[in-house]
């Protein structure tokens, strides 16, 4: 799951994140998608361009153990 | 000392705090960071979580959603009138029943108070499954920043110092206008002038290449420039003003103390 705030400064990032993918899914790059949503620190950015989702991977197993 | 707002939108503020100190200026940054007090969750039942998140994992979650914050309806809850245990004047409850396939959002929440609510709806909160169900009761309260970061109303709060640039018998060679990273001077009727000021960040480049030593630069003027960015729990004068009221009362208490000790 998306981090809900930026670790570096503290600002709420994750109201942005389904607007962020949607973005992307539309062909824009990272850098322009950022710079449309007015995340302009780096440390906000960086939490944006890093992230990886494992939710859905976790999912897959899901039942298997326990 | 005065206030003159640069630019104002509903969460980033610029402003220049005149005829202030240093000492002045640092204590109300940090009262704005740590001292003015926020809703946000801070105690959560969890009657069911089949979800893939451990249930502390959800509970930090819900605890950093900004929630919107009157603070004229609430008391700090050790200074209530309940004594600390929990009345509707210090705490409110937020529930959740849901059942998946679904993104649990932060407007998923259902408030007992209906002006404490999440300031932004569409915040993931975790993704339920086929048969996955998450039954919670969040508990929200004032807290400061000096507690635990999610109480900040603010993100980023911090101020620089505007000098004053004094510029005598330039000679136009435009040296500092080449070495300045912030653009400061500006070419007039062939003298270099301080047009930026407020973007200077005193790194003493034009003093240092100036070929004739024109340039000098006055760091004492009083001057703040402050860049406030807010997290949205109240509007941003709010934070100001309150963290204004905060240090004034604290000042008062200290002079009380130093008349009983001073006796
Ligand atoms: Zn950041
Ligand atoms: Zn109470």
């Amino acid at each position: 799951m998306f981090p809900i705030r930026c670790f570096s400064c503290g600002a709420v990032i994750a109201h942005k994140w389904e607007e962020y993918l949607a973005k992307l899914k539309e062909g824009k790059s990272a850098k322009d998608a950022l710079n449309e949503l007015g995340i302009d620190r780096y440390c906000c950015r960086r939490m944006f361009l890093t992230h990886k989702s494992v939710i859905d991977e976790f999912a897959r197993f899901r039942g298997a153990v326990g | 000392m005065k206030v003159e707002f640069i630019d104002e939108d509903d969460l980033k503020v610029r402003f220049i705090l005149t005829e202030a100190n240093p000492a002045f200026a640092n204590s109300w940054r940090r009262a704005m960071k740590s001292l003015v007090p926020t809703m946000a969750v801070d105690y959560v039942d969890i009657y069911m979580n089949t979800s893939l998140l451990y249930d502390e994992i959800i509970a930090h979650r819900i605890g950093l959603v900004p929630l919107k914050t009157d603070l004229e309806r609430f008391n700090m809850q050790d200074k209530c009138v309940c004594g600390g245990e929990g009345c509707p004047s210090c705490q409110v409850s937020l529930r959740l029943n849901v059942e998946g396939p679904k993104m649990v959002y932060s407007g998923d929440f259902v408030s007992d108070d209906p002006e404490t609510t999440p300031v932004y709806n569409n915040i993931p909160v975790v993704q339920l499954y086929e048969g996955q169900q998450l039954m919670i009761e969040a508990i929200a309260r004032l807290g400061t920043g000096r507690e635990h970061s999610k109480f900040q109303p603010v993100s980023v709060c911090a101020y620089r110092i505007v000098p004053e640039i004094v510029v005598e018998d330039c000679d136009g060679c435009e040296k500092c206008i080449e070495v300045c990273p912030r653009n400061v001077f500006e070419m007039e009727n062939g003298k270099a002038i301080p047009a930026k000021v407020i973007e200077c960040s005193l790194c003493y480049e034009c003093v240092k290449e100036c070929p004739l030593d024109a340039i000098k630069i006055d760091e004492e003027t009083g001057k703040f420039l402050f860049m406030v960015e807010g997290i949205g729990q109240m509007p941003m004068r709010t934070v100001m003003r309150k963290a204004l009221d905060i240090l004034k009362e604290k000042a008062e208490e200290m002079n009380k103390i130093i008349e009983e000790v001073s006796l």
